[in-house]
């Protein structure tokens, strides 16, 4: 693999990340896995889309909107939806799965909305005001967004691992992550934190959508059903309930998919994804820092 | 009536086509697996039947029977190989080898046409084909849903740590239903593809599973009438809704999270509690007094609304 090719891939890693974490964070703690996840990436991106062609807007404005109708999304999806499933299920068992089909069902109403009205072709920001300016380092091909990714990944990445290892907040998600009924017994606001994750993990999937738009120039409405999956098989590949178990997953499968797309194999690429959870859920369930769970049947 | 039939003769034909990829995803649902792998084996299916009719000449029920056989061949293996994951690994699991079969498909070369698919695989199929494979399907799996293999079916699902101590080997009737689940898939995919004479990789996809996953979850996933009644609204409920239109898919997104919050057993399990709760209310007017506080109803949603998190399965249904 050649310099460019790692540069390339820890760009693509970093948008991996800014997508996985948000959603690990959910499913690690509050115990929802949420299959709306891609489309609140590709639809705050969209919206961002919108609004930047009324507007001539600077890129952190484009950034903003996006990561602001992210966690609105978010948050909307959490109190119309998987809060009542929480609420009405019978066991966790079935609210798992119910909270499942809930994401499904939510995810098809914003990509119909956006298919509708892009009529089906990629949107991008060309009417933004911002001009990725091009760097020859050492050979190397840089670009300002891919810089702005990088850091954007690799510092929320590392912050948010701290955070919730170190953080009173922190504290109380992973608790929630282990044993919810104790955690609320220890004044623990369980709806409240829920909400909050959420919201937060619908600003990160705005952030990735935002800043993959600027890198790749445009997007379509599909993208995020792809990251949904490729995300899942981050948070298997990394462990679940383990931050830097994401972050590593993250920089791992956009490696493997790199060097498949630099041996011309490109047709193969999203089998990676797909062969990963696979290999590792066979494997090692638990994932590369994860725990081992005890499961009887 | 035969013109109505021969202008519906399409909608009629993907009913039971839709009935029976519904059934494929919902067996396993019944024994408490979340498995998507019906799917898989709806794109085997069609891609194995529209080989052996395109490339190798055989008939109509030759290539049938090699569509389904394989894909019940490879829902077999996969069941075997993925038997330690429950819950949402085994749900992503299954949501994987899915994708697989499509990104296989589109590298398969000559065998499968890459992209472009396979074309010119149209078999004679009578819609009479469709509906002897459709009841006998539907009478062989109404028969797992009563009596004492009925209650076992429910033990594995609502308990299977109960289940095994009662001594029902629960594995086996996870892979079990993992091979069933995939012989109707393939069935499924066979029966489309020689319909439609075509198949391309893009036959497989998230929204093909998102859409048999819709058919069983507004039907209701506890019996094959739940399977039935979504097959006949999703099938049918486009033609006649022209006002819905280009917003399609939002209704179908819409409807499929109320169902999610709201009717967790569908359309049919809604119509069983009504009916329940009616002659529970009847016979309570009938004056008896000492009715039997109506054996516990885990249909009642409000029962366990205190306490989302965990609370012991019920265990109706396994005494025997």
């Amino acid at each position: 693999m050649t310099l460019q090719a790692l540069l390339d891939a820890l760009t693509l890693g970093s948008v991996y990340l800014l997508f996985a974490l948000g959603m690990a964070l959910v499913w690690g703690t509050i115990g929802i896995l949420n299959f709306a996840h891609g489309v609140t990436f590709m639809f705050s991106a969209f919206v961002a889309h919108l609004v930047a062609e009324q507007v001539r807007l600077p890129m952190p404005a484009i950034v903003v909107i996006a990561v602001a109708t992210g966690a609105l999304l978010s948050t909307l999806t959490q109190l119309l939806a998987f809060q009542p499933i929480m609420k009405r299920a019978r066991d966790y068992r079935t609210a798992e799965m119910r909270i499942l089909i809930g994401g499904i069902g939510v995810a098809a109403i914003p990509l119909a909305v956006a298919q509708r009205i892009s009529l089906g072709s990629p949107f991008g920001y060309q009417t933004s005001s911002y001009r990725a300016e091009v760097y020859q380092v050492l050979g190397l091909r840089v670009t300002t967004t891919g810089l702005i990714i990088l850091a954007a990944g690799l510092g929320i990445g590392i912050g948010a691992s701290w955070w919730i290892r170190a953080s009173r907040q922190g504290l109380a998600l992973r608790s929630i992550g282990v044993d919810p009924v104790t955690a609320s017994l220890m004044g623990v606001n369980r709806s409240a934190l829920a909400l909050s994750t959420m919201a937060v993990a619908g600003g990160l999937a705005g952030l990735a959508g935002a800043l993959l738009t600027y890198h790749l120039g445009a997007i379509a409405s599909e993208t995020g059903d792809t990251f949904l999956i490729k995300a899942f098989a981050i948070i298997v590949l990394g462990g679940l309930g383990c931050m830097t178990g994401s972050v590593l997953g993250s920089y791992v499968l956009a490696a493997a998919e790199t060097v498949v797309l630099v041996n011309n194999w490109g047709s193969w690429v999203d089998a990676v994804s797909f062969g990963l959870i696979f290999l590792v859920l066979l494997v090692r369930p638990q994932g590369l820092l994860g725990r081992a769970e005890v499961r009887r049947t | 009536m035969t013109t109505w039939y021969y202008t519906n003769i399409v909608l009629i034909q993907s009913t039971f086509t839709t009935l029976l990829l519904a059934l494929s995803l919902q067996v396993p649902m019944r024994v408490g697996v979340f498995s998507f792998a019906g799917v898989g084996c709806f794109g085997l299916g069609g891609y194995a039947a529209a080989i052996a009719m395109t490339r190798f000449d055989m008939s109509t029920a030759e290539s049938v029977a090699v569509g389904t056989a394989l894909a019940g061949v490879a829902a077999l293996l996969l069941g075997l190989l993925v038997q330690r994951l429950t819950g949402l690994y085994l749900a992503m699991a299954t949501v994987a080898f899915t994708l697989i079969v499509s990104v296989v498909a589109v590298n398969g070369g000559d065998l499968t046409g890459g992209a472009g698919g396979i074309f010119g695989a149209l078999g004679d199929l009578q819609t009479w084909h469709l509906l002897v494979a459709a009841v006998v399907v539907v009478a062989l799996l109404a028969m797992t849903e009563r009596g004492a293999i009925g209650r076992r079916v429910e033990a594995v699902r609502e308990n299977p740590e109960l289940a095994a101590s009662f001594g029902i080997n629960v594995t086996r009737y996870r892979v079990t239903a993992f091979t069933v689940s995939g012989v109707l898939g393939g069935l499924s995919g066979a029966f489309t593809i020689l319909l439609r004479s075509t198949v391309t990789p893009d036959a497989i996809s998230f929204h093909l599973i998102v859409l048999a996953l819709t058919v069983i979850i507004v039907g209701g996933w506890t019996s094959w009438l739940g399977a039935l009644v979504g097959s006949v609204i999703f099938v049918w409920l486009p033609s006649m809704l022209d006002f819905v239109g280009d917003w399609e898919a939002v209704v179908y997104g819409a409807i499929v999270a109320l169902a999610a919050v709201f009717l967790p057993e569908g359309v049919v399990g809604l119509i069983g509690a009504t009916v329940r709760r009616l002659r529970r209310v009847r016979r309570r007017a009938g004056g008896a007094g000492a009715v039997p506080a109506a054996a516990p109803d885990a249909d009642l949603p409000d029962a366990d609304a205190a306490s989302p998190a965990v609370v012991p399965p019920a265990t109706r249904g396994v005494t025997q």
